[in-house]
């Protein structure tokens, strides 16, 4: 792996988030939308009495921490997408320019935008709704590793199946993660899910990213199975993730796919 | 030899593209990959470039099997088609700066204004590149090619969207690298007066097999089966392709 083809990769979608307008709202704009739209919902909540007082940090925690996940597996999908829409992909592989140094820029790309977005929505949280979620930070750190470590696996995944079926599936980097969220239980614990989908909850290292933040918003410190688990299962997805991408990869190669990509 | 094709085999399910291909380039040369559409050019192209994996054969490039020394080969040849783009969004400028960082240029802002010089677009430079002409892409698509001054340069169908003016500064061009500093080029063109002026020798592909190789006039001998004085590469074409339609 070489630092100046991973800083060429960084440096083209630089330059895409600087003049593709779509770049910019996907890192700005949704973050800041949700976490408006959820904070006015808290808001009404609050004029209520019989709400548990951690309730509007259990909200607002969450949509912050999902859009992290969200924006991030989004962007790996999508920063394939792009060479895909340029036709660049010939070009690029083409060049000495290894699969996994394309991956490894994208990954530092995106892990500058999700930070732009969580800075935006967290200033937001702090003067609109007084949330601040700084001094949780440190506590909430390590969940948030395990959220960008599953948002990786399902990017890369969902990368690969982009190389084997080309835009056709291209919905996918916006829709796949939809159906994560109810079983994740980013906004109610997991006791609230029916028996038969907490099998599938517990099995998402999602679901334990959201399970440790709650127990800190609730004063219950940190949770270490949570955080273990979350570990745990990221390990296991994120080897599969790479096994999988290798052989689709190779499989494209070996279909002639590479090139007809666009 | 600078460059071995062995055998070079491509099957698509029941589909062969490209059945048992051989030929060597010498180092400085420019060879002619000619042949209707549907030959193979395009597909053996791709796997001397390592995009698809051949079902048969190998590819050896210095001397080196392209499967296993992807990286050390690649960092030393280039390639260009009219039929691949840049990212549109980009400036001629920012793409080109990505492409220097790929190949690790060194002073590529220099070298990218030299280059841009030497193509004629140096007035494009700051333009998007979704706002070129077919023509200036290519151009485009050319300076990119030339940025770490490969030994191997492979290029298909570089001439095929422009007007004869820039097709022909594009070919004398090439012949000035390839003169000035020994750069040995794999050219396809559907321009055979081009191909005669340019290459040395000439592979000539039909269903996925060469048919002939040789010179020019080699080639106008084998294929037209008659002895004549001049190469006739159009004539040539001419009658494979017309063979092809009535087979």
């Amino acid at each position: 792996m070489k630092l100046h083809r991973v800083t060429a990769v960084i440096v083209r979608h630089c330059y895409e988030a600087r003049r593709n307008v779509d770049r910019f709202m996907d890192m700005v704009y949704w973050p800041v939308l949700d976490i408006i739209l959820w904070g006015f919902f808290t808001i009404y909540l609050r004029q209520g009495n019989h709400l548990r007082p951690d309730l509007i940090s259990f909200l607002l925690g969450a949509v912050i921490l999902w859009g992290i996940f969200f924006a991030f597996q989004r962007d790996m999908t999508v920063g394939f997408l792009d060479e895909l829409w340029a036709r660049n992909m010939i070009n690029l592989f083409s060049s000495p320019l290894g699969v996994w140094e394309y991956i490894t820029g994208l990954i530092c790309v995106n892990l500058v935008k999700v930070a732009v977005g969580f800075a935006c929505a967290s200033a937001i949280a702090v003067v609109a709704y007084k949330f601040n979620i700084m001094p949780l930070l440190g506590a909430f750190l390590p969940f948030m590793l395990n959220l960008i470590l599953f948002a990786f696996a399902i990017g890369i995944i969902m990368s690969g199946l982009i190389v084997r079926y080309t835009t056709r599936i291209q919905t996918l980097a916006w829709s796949f993660a939809g159906p994560l969220q109810p079983v994740s239980c980013v906004f109610y614990p997991i006791k609230s899910l029916p028996s038969i989908l907490r099998a599938v909850a517990w099995m998402l290292p999602t679901t334990h990213a959201f399970e440790g933040m709650r127990q800190i918003l609730a004063g219950g410190g940190f949770s270490r199975v949570h955080f273990w688990w979350g570990i745990g299962l990221n390990a296991s997805y994120f080897a599969a993730a790479i096994l999988f991408f290798n052989w689709i990869f190779a499989s494209a190669r070996n279909k002639g796919l590479l090139v007809k990509l666009e | 030899m600078l460059v071995e094709v062995n055998n070079l085999t491509k099957r698509f399910g029941s589909f062969t593209a490209v059945d048992g291909v051989s030929f060597g380039i010498e180092p400085g040369e420019i060879i002619g990959m000619l042949g209707p559409n549907g030959a193979g050019k395009t597909t053996t192209i791709h796997m001397i470039l390592g995009l698809i994996t051949p079902s048969a054969g190998e590819v050896r490039i210095f001397g080196h099997d392209i499967q296993t020394h992807r990286e050390e080969i690649l960092q030393a040849i280039n390639f260009t088609s009219p039929y691949v783009a840049f990212p549109y969004r980009l400036t001629v400028l920012e793409n080109l700066l990505v492409f220097a960082r790929l190949y690790n240029v060194p002073r590529r802002r220099e070298k990218i204004d030299e280059l841009l010089e030497m193509f004629g677009i140096a007035d494009l430079r700051d333009k998007p590149v979704v706002r070129l002409s077919s023509g200036e892409n290519t151009r485009v698509g050319l300076a990119k090619a030339m940025l770490n001054d490969p030994r191997l340069l492979l290029l298909d169908e570089p001439t095929a969207y422009l007007d004869p003016e820039i097709a022909w500064q594009v070919k004398e061009l090439m012949m000035r690298v390839q003169r000035e500093n020994g750069t040995t080029i794999l050219y396809t063109s559907h321009n055979m007066a081009e191909v005669e002026q340019m290459c040395s020798r000439i592979v000539f592909l039909n269903h996925g097999r060469v048919i002939a190789q040789g010179t020019p006039i080699e080639i106008t001998h084998a294929i037209l089966k008659e002895e004549r004085d001049e190469p006739a590469l159009e004539e040539v074409f001419l009658r494979v392709v017309r063979e092809r339609i009535s087979a």
